[in-house]
């Protein structure tokens, strides 16, 4: 055991980069404008109370406004009134750093929708996956008919063609039919799962014919034998499968950013983020850091609880 | 593969229509999909590489072979090609033995190694966009933690690198903005992200090497652990190692994100960042020059089918055993 | 009786109010990081006015660049945005494709529009064959930015007058122990600095109808770019690294449009902020192109209701309440002259560092747009060539300049 040391070593370095940018994701999400720029404050950050200029900004009074607040203060001129306003607007716009941060997080930008988007699409997607591919993985595997090497050929043709290739092409497809900017073009392109179709494909071909034989003589459809029959013995591969599309479309940029141009109502976790880099004003890199933690957060927590889970569905590919 | 039919005595043609009907139509989604999805948009992208299309347009003409003409002679789009090839060169093989040497490091601790395992697949699941502006900041020049740190190295010992020396004394490098570090930072965001997948995969083909080989080789007279390495470890992970590069290629070939988002416009200081999927984004849809952009998608589509082609190939002749 | 017939009256004149329907149109702007403040200002007072009206706002363009290019997509795919605002000299390609819709129907039904502030010269500047295409919300000017601790440190004690003095400053700067003296905005939006740099020669980079990049100006602005990148030492930071390492108070000189400077002043760290009037070329400059957006018209739809209530949205934020919020927020001028009544009396006193764009508007000259539809990947040809200048790629300017006007020749109408 003890001759590992130097295993542990190497391994602890390694952890220590791969970590790096998390640990600053998390701790800047914490931290006010003036400690991220210094690089001070621990992994918390001091949490002292911090001034929102742009709050304050706001309540920057104009010559009306002064005028209506004159009354209150006799004998000052207008611009010590001015200030007076300010340091009020000043001592209300205050709060801790970590409760700016997150609250501009939510109210920025619509965060909630965009993870519920986020939801919506990789579900969908998922859903619509499993109902295509599914029937024909099982009419691959267990019919027989005299075109099945073919479109099983077609199949594998298909796994050659990565998937961003076709991107152009299908985005001029659809801004002629003039769905850019909807639902459906976020999740129809996905619908076709070849891997899915191949993955299912092998999986059933294991199962054993007595099974769907004895369903046959007890007068079920061949539709439903593959709902009531096939499904259920493959809720471990179709679990697998499920990690892998949800995690992959979650984090899907590429195609989102392509397709989705000015309605924030559609917007994807990664694209919501990238509306907030887009912003130059450095006092809004906590914001930006507490929304990347928000968007990072729900895939990372769900890996760490099931984590067998995950790997083997992340890896499914590799079971050829 | 075959299936015997358990109904013998039934009459086969009728059974078999009816399975063929059935068939079809279970797959008809699947194949109608295929074609509307996968190979149409090849075929229109073949179609309208040959011409000069812009979206909006009301038609368009035929310009011959002219766009990958350009491909091929002006200068952005030759360190296009560098870029991309650069990125793939460099990524693949980091990340294979990165991956490689986890997976050996970490399956001969046993369970004590699982918690490394679960540490470096984190930058797996996590949003690249997410981690690549994490990254960013790290790096920004003045308040970024990396050149932070490495400020901190200035008058200590490590001077004695002359890269450190250097930087203490000018000042350290922009990595983002300067064009001879940005594409190399890319690179590392890329391996920092894919290597834990290679991990795992080399991991599930660790498991699988039988032990007996390990006896045979030490009775054959090989000590050292880099001999059990060279004659039972490496031979033994062959189809793993042939898909690892394979898939790592594929992905490395579509990296977008980190590019898009480090550099909107533009792919990197002097264009060292410009990778075709960028390349496609920008001349195809933001500048809305189809023709070009569709000539690109070609050739993309065409190296990665060749990349897959010959993986096919390797797995069927040199690595059954 | 009485009581039930006041009750139905009530009822009545309450539902009359709620069937007065709520009109929603959808309104996109750029740069984030300057305007955000301005509209969540300005929109609280706007539906106090106009309860009936919902301004939904979608994602904020990056640049102006991004915002044409993002009009241009959706005027294909068909959901261009209600009202939209476009960079200056991003206004007339939209014309030229009729995605920007004329005025004049609006204006000509307007009392006394001049009166409401929109005088000639400020309605010139999105004039486009005579008739008015946009509303213009806010007019900048490129000018210096001085970090007076670094300066006097580093024995500059005047503001620099000319780019020579700018170098000579750097070199006395970087005698001094001061690292980082400079960032000059060559990669600001719209290559709005090559043309700054060419209207100090008072030439125009598009002269009819033709791009002069082949002019002895042009190699004078190259070789004048190449003078003050090298002996200043200037590094390649991307603009919002250098926007916020400037607030951070890390670098002593920035040239960068007035845009931002309330952006500046809200970030930036404990040292002495001074604006100067943008260095010429051996002297004054002779002209400098008018940077900022203007407002413009791109409904589709044929509810006059929604048409009527994209007019009212575009008065209003170009309105003098709304240019007084442009001034109070950013560094920009308010184009409408009604905002000097509403800001305080002695606003530009109180805000020196704003006064400096306001005392180069004599100077102001078109930002101009490249003929064809190629303008943006021009703008990219222009933006990667000044790039070589900066990494040290390119070192013989004739060469750049004969390189560049066969590249951006390819990018434009034949003939």
């Amino acid at each position: 055991m003890t001759r590992d040391w130097w295993k542990h070593l190497v391994l602890i370095l390694g952890a220590i980069i791969v970590l790096a940018p998390f640990y600053m994701m998390v701790s800047y999400s914490f931290k006010s404008p003036g400690e991220i720029d210094r690089g001070e404050g621990g992994f918390f950050g001091r949490q002292e109370l911090m001034v929102d200029e742009r709050c304050v900004a706001l309540r920057d009074p104009n010559r009306d406004e002064i005028a209506a607040m004159a009354p209150q203060y006799p004998g000052l001129s207008d611009n010590d009134i001015r200030a007076v306003i300010v340091a009020e607007a000043e001592a209300a716009c205050s709060m801790r750093p970590i409760a700016f941060n997150y609250s501009k997080a939510f109210t920025e930008a619509p965060l909630l929708r965009y993870l519920a988007n986020g939801v919506i699409v990789t579900v969908s997607i998922f859903l619509i996956q499993v109902a295509v591919a599914l029937p024909a993985a099982y009419a691959l595997a267990k019919l027989k008919f005299w075109g099945r090497e073919a479109v099983f050929g077609l199949v594998l043709f298909c796994l050659l063609i990565p998937v961003h290739a076709i991107a152009l092409p299908l985005y001029i497809m659809l801004a002629k039919l003039g769905l850019t900017n909807t639902y459906a073009a976020l999740v129809v392109p996905w619908t076709i799962s070849v891997f899915g179709i191949f993955l299912m494909r092998q999986f059933f071909m294991t199962v054993p014919d007595d099974l769907i034989d004895a369903a046959r003589m007890d007068g079920m459809s061949e539709f439903a034998i593959v709902w009531r029959v096939m499904l259920p013995t493959a809720i471990p591969a179709l679990l697998a499968f499920a990690i892998f599309s949800i995690v992959a479309h979650w984090n899907d940029y590429f195609w989102p950013r392509i397709v989705v141009t000015g309605n924030r109502d559609l917007f994807t976790p990664p694209l919501g983020l990238r509306e907030f880099k887009g912003d130059g004003d450095g006092s809004f890199f906590g914001p930006m850091m507490a929304t990347a933690t928000v968007i990072v957060t729900p895939l990372i927590v769900a890996f760490l609880i099931a984590q067998r889970r995950f790997i083997e569905g992340i890896t499914l590919s590799g079971m050829k | 593969m075959a299936v015997l039919d358990a109904n013998a005595s039934e009459p086969v043609s009728k059974g078999v229509q009816s399975q063929a009907r059935t068939a079809w139509t279970l797959t008809a989604p699947a194949l109608a999909l295929m074609f509307l999805i996968l190979l149409v948009p090849i075929c229109v992208a073949g179609v309208l590489s040959f011409t000069n299309y812009s979206l909006g347009n009301a038609g368009f003409d035929w310009v011959g072979t002219e766009n990958y003409e350009r491909l091929l002679t002006r200068t952005t789009y030759a360190k296009m090609f560098v870029a991309t090839f650069t990125y793939v060169v460099t990524v693949v093989p980091i990340s294979l033995g990165l991956g490689l040497g986890a997976a050996m490091l970490v399956h001969s601790l046993g369970r004590v190694g699982d918690i490394y395992k679960t540490i470096y697949f984190l930058p797996v699941m996590a949003t690249l966009l997410a981690m690549a502006i994490a990254w960013e900041f790290m790096l920004h020049p003045t308040i970024g933690m990396v050149n932070r740190t490495l400020e901190m190295a200035c008058g200590s010992w490590f001077e004695v690198i002359p890269f450190i020396a250097h930087g203490c004394a000018d000042r350290f490098p922009l990595w983002l903005g300067d064009k001879d570090y940005a594409i190399w930072v890319v690179c590392f965001i890329g391996i920092w992200q894919g290597f834990g997948f290679n991990m795992v995969l080399y991991l599930a083909g660790l498991t699988s090497v039988h032990r007996e080989l390990y006896h045979a080789a030490e009775m054959d007279g090989a000590r050292s652990a880099w001999e059990r390495f060279r004659l039972v470890t490496w031979p033994a992970l062959g189809p793993t190692t042939v898909f690892v590069v394979t898939i790592s290629c594929i992905r490395a070939f579509q990296v977008f994100d980190t590019i898009e988002a480090f550099w909107p416009q533009g792919g990197g200081p002097n264009k060292s960042a410009y990778v075709m999927m960028f390349a496609i984004f920008e001349k195809g849809i933001q500048q809305n020059l189809i023709g070009i952009g569709s000539a690109i998608t070609m050739l993309f589509l065409v190296f990665v089918m060749v990349l897959t082609l010959i993986q096919r190939w390797l797995v069927e002749r040199k690595v059954h055993y | 009786m009485k009581l039930t017939t006041t009750a139905m009256v009530l009822a009545l004149s309450a539902s009359a109010v709620y069937a007065q329907d709520k009109v929603t149109i959808e309104f996109a702007y750029p740069y984030s990081h300057l305007f955000d403040v301005t509209y969540e200002a300005m929109m609280p007072a706007f539906n106090a006015a106009h309860p009936n009206i919902e301004v939904k706002f979608r994602a904020t363009y990056e640049s102006y660049e991004d915002g044409t290019n993002t009009i241009l997509r959706e005027a294909v795919a068909g959901n261009l945005p209600d009202v939209t605002m476009q960079g200056l000299n991003r206004q007339q390609p939209l014309i030229e494709k009729n995605i920007a819709q004329s005025l004049e129907p609006f204006i000509a039904q307007e009392a006394d529009f001049e009166k409401d502030g929109y005088h000639q010269a400020m309605l010139s500047l999105s004039t486009f064959n005579d008739e008015v295409y946009g509303l213009p919300f806010s007019i900048s000017l490129p000018v210096g930015y001085y970090n007076m601790d670094i300066l006097r440190a580093g024995g500059i004690e005047e503001l620099p007058q000319t780019w020579d003095d700018v170098i000579a400053a750097c070199e006395t700067m970087k005698a001094n122990g001061i690292d980082n003296p400079i960032f000059w905005g060559w990669n600001i939006t719209g290559n709005w600095f090559v043309q700054a740099l060419l209207w100090s020669q008072d030439s125009a980079i598009v002269k009819d109808g033709r791009v002069t990049l082949d002019s002895p100006e042009t190699l004078a602005a190259l070789e004048q770019m190449q003078e003050i990148f090298t002996k200043c030492y200037m590094q390649n930071l991307e603009w919002k690294a250098a926007l916020s390492s400037f607030s951070a108070g890390d670098i002593g000189m920035m040239f960068w449009s007035t845009s931002a400077l309330g952006a500046v002043e809200r970030s930036q760290g404990d040292f002495e902020l001074v604006t100067g009037p943008f260095p010429g070329m051996g002297g004054k400059p002779m002209g400098l192109p008018a940077g900022g957006n203007a407002a413009m018209l791109t409904s589709t739809s044929d509810d006059p209701a929604v048409r009527e209530a994209a007019w009212t949205f575009l008065k209003y934020i170009t309105s003098g309440d709304g240019a007084a919020e442009v001034a109070k927020t950013t560094g920009y001028m308010p184009p409408n002259r009604a905002a000097n009544e509403i800001i305080l009396a002695d606003f530009y006193e109180q805000n020196p560092n704003k006064q400096t764009a306001v005392d180069q508007l004599p100077l102001l000259r078109d930002w101009q747009a490249y003929p064809g539809d190629n303008g943006l990947a021009i703008t990219q040809v222009i933006y990667d060539s000044i790039e070589r200048i900066v990494t040290g790629d390119a070192t013989d300017m004739k060469e750049l300049q004969r390189e560049l006007v066969e590249e951006v020749a390819d990018l434009l109408p034949n003939g």
